[in-house]
C-alpha cells in the first residue's frame, strides 16, 4: 500500500515502554551496577528460616492465584497489528487499558462474565475500524473460556458511523459470516500474527 | 632438434597441463643438459617456428581480412609459445647468457606488437621469468615496459589473469632500483613511459588487478619524481575511480570494497607532490552535499585524513589547504546527524593539529598550530551561545584543542573561559546540558592528554608543568556545584538529565590530575573540594535511609547509579571520601530502629550496604598524592579494611527475639559478603585469573598468625595502617593474596564470635550467610594453603584456638553445623584427607543419629548437605589417613542397615526417618557423583526396602531421585568431585533393574508402584540421554502412571505424577515417536488429571484428609497442558484428529485456569489445536 493510500497516514504512536503493562504495577526492581550479586546476597528468604522439606523444591513459588483481569485482556489484544500500519493496536492506542471494562468485577472461575472492549480508531472516518473490531473479537474468542461474552464495540464519540460498526460487530452471524470469507480472514490472520500467547 | 620439435608438438597437442608441464621440465632439462650451448637453444626457440610462421600469414590475414584471423592456429600458436614460456619456467635461472636473454626479451616482447591474440598470455609468462634470470640486464626491463606498452587498446581484450601476469611484471620491474634508475636515466624527471602505462591500463576494472595496479601508481608516485604534468596524468587516472565500489559477487575473490579503498587511499595519500589536486578533489567531492551517501563521505574523509598523516613537509602540503578544509568540513559536524560522518570528521581535524605539532622527535613552528586553533576558535565561538549549535560548536573545539598538548596549552583557559561565560546566561534547560556535556568531554581528553603525557615529545610533559590551572580550579564552585544547587531542588527529569551529566563532571573534575615539577602528578582539587563533592554524592546514595518512604518520592533510579559511578571514581583517587562516605552511612543507619523494622527501611539497608561494598571494593583504588597529609599509608586493601571495620562495629543492629528473621543483621553482614565478592571480581579483572590463581597459593599458617595478633586487629588496620600493606603497589598481585589473608581473618573473626555468640542474634539465615561467605573465602585458597592453614580441623573447630577439642560445638545454637557446611564447602579434596581416618572426625559425623530436634526438617537439611559433601570429597587409599578406604564403606554400610531396619521392623516414627533418609540419601548422593563402587553394594538394600510393605517404604521410592539430582553443595567451583558420567552410571544401576519390578503385571501391585515412583523419582532428575535406550519400558510406566492413580496418599502420586509428566515432556520434545502408540491414554490421561487436579475439584481426589501440596496441583496441570499442547506439533493429523473436538473443548475451558501462567500455556495449547482440522 502506497503512504499516500493510507487512511490515517501520521498516526500518533506510543512507546513501548509508555503501554501498561503488568511490571509497572510491580515494585520496582534494584537494577543498580551494584545489585549484580544481588541473588547471592539477599535471596535466602527460603533457605534455613523456613523449613524446607526436600521434595517440594521451591519451584512455583512465585505462582499465586490470579484472576482474568483487565491487564491481561489489555496483552492480549494490544499486540495485535494494525491492518495498514507496522504497528499494534497498543502502540496506535486504539485499545486502551481503562477502555476494557470486566463484569462482575469478582467473578467465580465458572461463573458467566462478560467483557467489553470499546476501541478507539484513529480517526473518526476510518473504514477499517470494522476489521479491527472483528480481529480484536476473533482474538478474544480464541483466548478465553467459553464462560466468557465478548462486546467489542467503538468508543462513543470516536467513529462518524460507531452505531453501525457496533451493530456490526454485536451480530454474531455477520461475525461468523466474514470470518468465512478467505480474503478477510487472511487480514485477521496477519494481523494476530503478533499475538504472543 | 628434433626433440624439440616432438616435444613442442606434443605440447601443443597436449590438454592435460600436468603432461604439459612434463614436457616442457624435459626441455628446460635438455638444455640445462648442453650447457645453454647456442645451438640447443636455437634449435629449442625453432621449434615453434612451424606455428610461429602461419602465424605470421595470419597476420597478414588479419591485415585484409579484419578480425577474422585462423581461429583454430590461434590456440596452437598460444600453446606453441606456452611450450618456450613454460620450459623456461622449469629452467635454472642461471643457465641462459646475457645475450641470449636480450634474444628471448626481444622475441617475446615482439608479440606485444605482432601477435596480440595469441601470443600475450606466454610471452607475459615468459617476460616474467626473463626477469627473474640471472642475465637480466636493467636495459631490458625498459625495453620490456616499452614492448608491452605497445599493446596499447588490446591489453583490455586479454584475460584478467594474463593482465595480472603483466602487472605483477610491471611492479617486479618498476621496484628494482636497478631497473628504476635505468627508467630514470632514460626518461629523465618527467618518467614519460608512465603515461604510455597509464594509457595501457586505465580501462582495468578487475579487482584482483586493481590492487597491483593502484600500487603501482603508488610506487610510481612514491619512488619516481614525477613532473608536474605527468602527476596530474596520474592522478586523473587514479581519480576517475574514486570513490570505489565493488560489486557483490556470487563467486568471492577474497578481495573487499575495503581492500579497494584502502589501495586507491595509498595512491592518494603517496605523496605530497599530488597535494595541490587531492585535497580540492576530495573536498569537491564533499560539497556536493546531499549527492553524497554517508559510506562515499566517509571514504572522502578517511582519504583526507591519510593525505595529512602521510604527507611531508606540511608547511607546503597541508597548511595552504587547512582553510579550505575546515570551511567544508565544518558543517559536516555542525549540521551532520550522521555518526559515522562526525567521528571521521572529527578524526579529520585532530590529524591537521596533530600534523601541525610536529613529529614526536621535532616540533614544528607554533604559529602554524596557533593560526588553525584560532581559525577553529574564532568560527565556533559564537556558536557555543546558540542552543541548536552548542554541542556541535563544542564537539569541534574541544576536539581540536585536546588534540595534543601545545594545542591544549593554547586555548584551553579561553575554551573553558567561554564556556563559564555561556553557563551565566543559558538559553535554555537543554543548553546548559550541552554545555556540561561539552565540559565533561574537555575534562574527559584532559585527563588522556595527562596520562599519556610520557609518550610524546618530553616538551609536552614540560609544558604541563607550566599549565596554568586558576581556570580549572574554578570549575566546581563556578560551574558544577551552582547547577546541582539549582537542578537538586526541582527535580523533573529535564533537571535529572541535567544532573546526571553533572555528576559524570564531578567524576572527572575529581580525577584530574596535575603535573608536578618534579614530574609526578597529584589531585587538582583540593582535599576540600573532593571532600564537598563527595557529601553531595554521599548525600544522594544514603537518601533512603535519611528520608521517610513518603519523603523519598521516587527519582529517576539512574540518577543515583550515575552518582554511584561517580563516588566510586572518586574514591579510588581521593580515598578519604569512601570513609566519609561509611561514616555517613552507617551514621544513618545507626539512628534507625532496626527492631522493627518496616519494608521500606529494610530496602533502604540492602541498597545502601551494597553501595558501599560496591563504591569501595569493585575497583582498586589507585595511589595519587592528594594534599591531605595523612600519618597512614594507603593501601590498595584500605577500602575492604574500612567497610569491614564499619560493618562489625555496627553489627548487630539488632537483637531480634525467637522466630523473627532479623533481616537487617542479615544485610549488614551481606555488605561483608558483597565486599568481598566485588573485591574478587576486581582482582581477577585487573590481575588476570592466572595471576590470581597462582597468587591464592603459599604454605603459610595463616590461622596460627592470626592466633598471635591482637583482637582489635582490623580496627588498628584501619587507623593506623599497616606497613606490609602500605607498601602494597595497586598492580602487584600480591594485593589479591594479602587480600584472601585478610577474607579468610574477617571469616576467622566471625566464626568465633558465632560460635560463642547468642542465639538471638545469630539465627539460621545469618549463619548460612556466614558459611556462605566462609566458602567463598576458603575455595580460593589453594590446596597447599589450605592444607597449612588445617582449615578441614576448623570446620568443626570454628577457629577456636588450638586448646579446644574439635567436635565440642561451644554454642548449643542448632544451626551451627551451618558454619561446618561453609568450610567444608570450599575445600579442596586434598586439604580434607585428616578428617577420614577410621572412626574419625568425618565417620563420626557422618554416622549421627542423634540431636536432630527440634527442627527436624531444617537440622536434616543441614546434615544432609554436609554429609553429601564429606561423602564426596573423600580421598582413600595408601599415603592418606585412611589406607584401606573403608571408611565411606563403613558409612554407606551403616546407613543401609538403619533404612533396612526401619523398613523392616516397625518402631521408626515416619517423621524421624523421613528426616533420617534425607540425610542418607544426600549422603549417598554425595558418594555416587564421584562413582564409588560401594553405593552399588547399598542396592539391594534401596530394593527390598522399597519392596517391603512398610509405611516407610514410599519415603524411600520418593527420594531415590536425589542420588542424582543436581545438588547446591555439589558444585565444581567448590572442588566437589563430579565424574562426567555419574548420572549415567546411577541410573544403569539404580533405575535400570527396577523396571521388571515396577512392571504393572509384577507381584504386588503397590509395591510395583513405589517401584515406579522410585523410577519416575529417578528419571525425572536425569537428562533424555540417560535414559534414551529405555524410553519404550518407561513410557509404559509412564502410561500406567497416569491412568492408574489409585492407593497411596494424595500427596504422593501427586509427586509422582509431577515427575511422570515432566518426563513426557522431556520424551516429546526428544523422541516423540515413542508415544505414538499411547495418544488416546495420554490425552484422556491428560484430561482427567487436569481436571483433578482443578482447586475445585480437590476434594474429590483427596484421601486421607491431606490435600496435594498446591504448588504440585498447579504444576501438574501447567504440565498437562505443556504435553497436550505439544502433541500437535509433533504428530501428523490423522493420529490427532479424534481427539481434536474434545479437547478443543477442554482447552478452552482451561484458558480460565486460576493461574496466569498455565493459562498462557492453555492458550498456547489451544492455539496448537485449532490448527488440527
Amino acid at each position: 500500500m502506497q503512504k499516500s493510500d493510507l487512511e490515517n497516514a501520521n498516526p500518533t504512536i506510543l512507546n513501548v515502554s509508555q503501554l501498561p503493562s503488568r511490571e509497572q504495577k510491580r515494585a520496582i526492581a534494584r537494577h543498580g551496577p551494584d545489585s549484580s550479586y544481588d541473588h547471592l546476597l539477599f535471596s535466602r528468604e527460603s533457605s534455613s528460616d523456613t523449613p524446607s522439606v526436600s521434595e517440594n523444591d521451591g519451584r512455583f513459588e512465585h505462582v499465586f492465584d490470579d484472576a482474568l483481569d483487565q491487564q491481561e485482556i489489555y496483552d492480549l489484544i494490544s499486540t495485535v497489528s494494525d491492518p495498514e500500519h507496522p504497528h499494534t493496536l497498543g502502540e496506535l492506542n486504539v485499545v486502551r487499558l481503562p477502555d476494557i471494562h470486566l463484569t462482575p468485577p469478582q467473578r467465580d472461575p465458572r461463573g458467566l462474565a462478560t467483557v467489553l472492549v470499546e476501541l478507539t480508531p484513529t480517526i473518526n472516518h476510518c473504514s477499517l475500524a470494522t476489521v479491527i473490531g472483528l480481529a480484536v473479537r476473533f482474538r478474544l474468542e480464541q483466548a478465553l473460556p467459553p464462560n466468557y461474552r465478548i462486546d467489542v464495540r467503538m468508543k462513543e464519540g470516536t467513529h462518524a458511523q460507531d452505531e453501525q460498526v457496533n451493530k456490526q460487530l454485536a451480530d454474531k452471524e455477520r461475525v461468523a459470516a466474514a470470518l468465512e470469507n478467505d480474503s478477510l480472514q487472511s487480514v485477521v490472520n496477519t494481523m494476530l500474527k503478533t499475538c504472543i500467547v | 632438434m628434433a626433440n624439440f620439435k616432438d616435444w613442442a608438438l606434443q605440447y601443443v597437442l597436449s590438454d592435460e597441463e600436468p603432461a604439459q608441464r612434463e614436457i616442457a621440465a624435459k626441455a628446460a632439462k635438455e638444455i640445462e643438459s648442453s650447457g645453454a650451448s647456442r645451438t640447443v637453444v636455437g634449435n629449442w626457440a625453432a621449434s615453434v617456428q612451424p606455428w610461429m610462421t602461419r602465424a605470421q600469414s595470419d597476420h597478414d590475414d588479419q591485415m585484409d581480412d579484419g578480425e577474422d584471423g585462423g581461429g583454430g592456429d590461434i590456440i596452437a600458436r598460444a600453446k606453441a609459445l606456452g611450450f618456450l614460456a613454460g620450459t623456461l619456467e622449469t629452467l635454472d635461472r642461471k643457465l641462459l647468457k646475457t645475450d641470449q636473454v636480450v634474444f628471448l626479451v626481444g622475441f617475446f616482447g615482439a608479440m606485444f606488437s605482432y601477435d596480440h591474440k595469441a601470443g600475450i598470455t606466454a610471452s607475459a609468462k615468459a617476460l616474467r621469468q626473463l626477469y627473474a634470470m640471472k642475465g637480466f640486464k636493467p636495459d631490458m626491463g625498459v625495453k620490456m615496459i616499452e614492448d608491452v606498452s605497445k599493446l596499447k587498446e588490446d591489453f583490455r581484450l586479454q584475460t584478467a589473469s594474463t593482465r595480472l601476469g603483466i602487472y605483477e611484471l610491471f611492479l617486479g620491474l618498476i621496484q628494482d632500483p636497478a631497473v628504476s634508475s635505468e627508467l630514470q636515466h632514460k626518461y629523465g624527471s618527467s618518467c614519460g613511459f608512465t603515461v604510455d602505462l597509464l594509457q595501457l591500463c586505465q580501462n582495468e576494472r578487475d579487482p584482483r588487478n586493481l590492487m597491483l595496479w593502484f600500487k603501482i601508481i603508488a610506487v610510481l608516485l612514491a619512488d619516481y619524481s614525477t613532473s608536474t604534468e605527468v602527476t596530474e596524468e596520474i592522478f586523473k587516472a587514479v581519480s576517475a575511480y574514486f570513490p570505489i565500489s565493488l560489486r557483490s559477487s556470487a563467486t568471492p575473490i577474497g578481495i573487499t570494497a575495503k581492500d579497494l579503498k584502502g589501495a586507491v587511499r595509498a595512491c592518494f595519500s603517496a605523496h605530497q607532490r599530488l597535494s595541490t589536486l587531492t585535497f580540492p578533489f576530495l573536498m569537491q567531492k564533499l560539497d556536493q552535499g546531499d549527492a553524497v551517501t554517508v559510506a562515499v563521505k566517509v571514504d572522502i574523509l578517511k582519504t583526507t585524513k591519510a593525505c595529512i598523516e602521510q604527507y611531508e613537509n606540511p608547511q607546503t602540503s597541508v597548511v595552504p589547504h587547512i582553510e579550505k578544509i575546515w570551511n567544508s568540513l565544518k558543517y559536516e559536524v555542525r549540521n551532520g546527524e550522521v555518526k559515522e560522518t562526525i567521528e571521521a570528521t572529527l578524526e579529520v581535524l585532530q590529524a591537521i593539529a596533530n600534523k601541525l605539532d610536529g613529529f614526536k622527535t621535532q616540533k614544528l613552528d607554533v604559529s602554524l598550530l596557533k593560526s588553525y586553533v584560532d581559525l577553529v576558535f574564532k568560527d565556533c565561538r559564537d556558536d557555543l551561545a546558540n542552543p541548536t549549535y552548542t554541542k556541535q560548536a563544542g564537539l569541534l573545539l574541544m576536539t581540536v584543542i585536546t588534540s595534543n598538548v601545545r594545542a591544549y596549552m593554547l586555548e584551553s583557559a579561553s575554551f573553558v573561559g567561554c564556556i563559564r561565560q555561556n553557563f551565566r546566561q543559558p538559553k535554555s534547560p537543554s543548553h546548559t546540558r550541552d554545555l556540561v556535556l561539552i565540559l565533561n568531554s574537555f575534562l574527559k581528553a584532559r585527563l588522556e592528554l595527562v596520562r599519556n603525557r610520557s609518550q610524546g615529545h618530553p616538551e609536552d610533559e614540560k609544558q604541563l608543568k607550566t599549565e596554568p590551572r586558576v581556570h580549572l580550579d574554578a570549575l566546581f564552585h563556578d560551574v558544577y556545584l551552582g547547577i546541582w544547587t539549582a537542578k537538586a531542588n526541582e527535580p523533573n527529569s529535564e533537571n535529572i538529565e541535567i544532573l546526571k551529566q553533572v555528576t559524570q563532571g564531578l567524576a572527572l573534575l575529581a580525577n584530574q590530575q596535575v603535573v608536578q615539577q618534579d614530574g609526578s602528578s597529584s589531585l587538582l582539587c583540593s582535599g576540600k573540594i573532593c571532600s564537598e563533592i563527595c557529601t553531595l554524592l554521599t548525600q544522594c546514595l544514603v537518601k533512603g535511609l535519611t528520608l521517610s518512604s513518603n519523603d523519598n518520592t521516587a527519582n529517576d533510579a539512574t540518577f543515583e547509579e550515575e552518582a554511584l559511578l561517580a563516588l566510586r571514581s572518586l574514591v579510588m583517587v581521593y580515598t578519604p571520601a569512601y570513609e566519609e562516605f561509611v561514616r555517613r552511612a552507617t551514621t544513618e543507619i545507626r539512628s534507625r530502629d532496626w527492631e522493627n523494622a518496616s519494608s521500606y527501611s529494610l530496602d533502604a539497608l540492602k541498597s545502601v550496604v551494597s553501595r558501599l561494598a560496591f563504591v569501595g571494593c569493585s575497583q582498586i583504588p589507585s595511589r595519587v598524592a592528594s594534599d591531605t597529609t595523612s600519618s597512614k599509608s594507603l593501601s590498595p586493601l584500605q577500602h575492604f579494611i574500612t567497610l569491614t571495620t564499619a560493618v562489625l562495629e555496627i553489627f548487630p543492629l539488632s537483637a531480634p527475639g525467637p522466630g523473627t528473621k532479623a533481616l537487617a543483621n542479615s544485610y549488614a553482614i551481606a555488605g561483608i559478603h558483597a565486599a568481598l565478592l566485588f573485591f574478587r571480581d576486581a582482582c581477577t579483572a585487573k590481575y588476570q585469573p592466572e595471576a590470581v590463581v597462582s597468587y591464592s597459593k603459599s604454605d603459610k599458617n595463616w590461622i596460627e598468625e592470626f592466633g598471635q595478633l591482637p583482637d582489635d586487629w582490623l580496627q588498628k588496620l584501619q587507623v593506623s595502617g599497616d606497613e606490609t600493606l602500605g607498601a602494597l603497589n595497586e598492580d602487584d598481585p600480591e594485593v589479591y593474596r594479602q587480600f584472601l589473608r585478610l577474607s579468610l581473618y574477617v571469616v576467622r573473626h566471625l566464626y568465633r564470635t558465632a560460635s560463642s555468640g547468642t542465639q538471638s542474634i545469630w539465627t539460621g539465615r545469618i549463619l548460612g550467610q556466614l558459611a556462605d561467605i566462609a566458602a567463598l573465602v576458603i575455595r580460593n585458597l589453594g590446596e597447599q594453603l589450605q592444607i597449612s592453614c588445617n582449615l578441614a580441623h576448623e570446620a568443626f573447630n570454628f577457629f577456636a584456638g588450638p586448646q579446644t577439642q574439635p567436635s565440642k560445638h561451644i554454642s548449643t545454637e542448632p544451626f551451627i553445623e551451618l558454619l561446618t557446611r561453609g568450610v567444608l564447602e570450599g575445600l579442596w579434596p586434598g586439604a580434607m584427607v585428616n578428617l577420614y581416618n577410621p572412626g574419625g572426625i568425618a565417620e563420626k559425623f557422618l554416622c549421627n543419629t542423634d540431636g536432630l530436634e527440634p527442627f527436624l526438617g531444617l537440622q536434616s537439611d543441614i546434615r544432609a548437605s554436609i554429609g553429601s559433601i564429606l561423602a564426596n570429597k573423600y580421598k582413600g587409599g595408601p599415603s592418606t589417613s585412611d589406607p584401606e578406604s573403608q571408611t565411606v564403606k563403613r558409612v554407606l554400610g551403616f546407613w543401609g542397615e538403619q533404612i533396612n531396619k526401619a523398613t523392616t521392623s516397625d518402631g521408626t516414627d515416619p517423621k524421624i526417618f523421613q528426616a533420617l533418609n534425607n540425610i542418607a540419601m544426600h549422603i549417598v548422593a554425595g558418594a555416587a557423583a564421584r562413582q564409588d563402587k560401594a553405593v552399588i553394594d547399598l542396592i539391594p538394600v534401596f530394593q527390598a526396602a522399597i519392596g517391603s510393605e512398610h509405611a516407610n517404604s514410599e519415603t524411600v521410592a520418593r527420594s531415590l531421585g536425589t542420588l542424582v539430582k543436581d545438588s547446591e553443595v555439589l558444585k565444581t567451583d567448590n572442588h566437589a568431585v563430579i565424574r562426567r558420567f555419574n548420572k549415567q552410571w546411577a541410573y544403569s544401576h539404580l533405575a535400570k533393574p527396577l523396571y521388571p519390578l515396577a512392571s504393572p503385571s509384577a507381584d504386588g501391585a503397590s509395591a510395583a508402584m513405589r517401584y515406579r515412583t522410585a523410577i519416575l523419582s529417578i528419571v525425572s532428575n536425569c537428562p533424555f540421554n540417560v535414559y534414551e535406550a529405555d524410553v519404550e519400558p518407561l513410557v509404559r510406566l509412564l502410561i500406567t502412571t497416569l491412568t492408574d492413580r489409585s492407593g497411596l496418599s494424595q500427596r504422593v502420586p501427586s509427586q509422582r505424577l509431577v515427575s511422570a509428566l515432566e518426563i513426557l515432556v522431556e520424551i516429546l520434545s526428544n523422541e516423540p515417536d515413542a508415544l505414538k502408540g499411547h495418544l488416546k491414554a495420554i490425552i484422556s490421561g491428560g484430561m482427567k488429571i487436569y481436571e483433578e487436579c482443578l482447586p475445585e475439584n480437590q476434594d474429590e481426589v483427596k484421601t486421607g484428609g491431606k490435600a496435594a501440596p498446591r504448588r504440585n496441583l498447579v504444576m501438574a496441570r501447567k504440565l498437562v497442558l505443556q504435553v497436550l499442547g505439544a502433541v500437535p506439533k509433533k504428530f501428523e493429523e490423522r493420529y490427532l484428529l479424534p481427539y481434536s473436538l474434545q479437547l478443543q473443548r477442554m482447552l478452552g475451558l482451561s484458558c480460565g485456569d486460576p493461574v496466569r501462567e498455565v493459562r498462557q500455556i492453555a492458550r498456547f495449547a489451544r492455539g496448537n489445536w485449532l490448527k488440527v482440522v
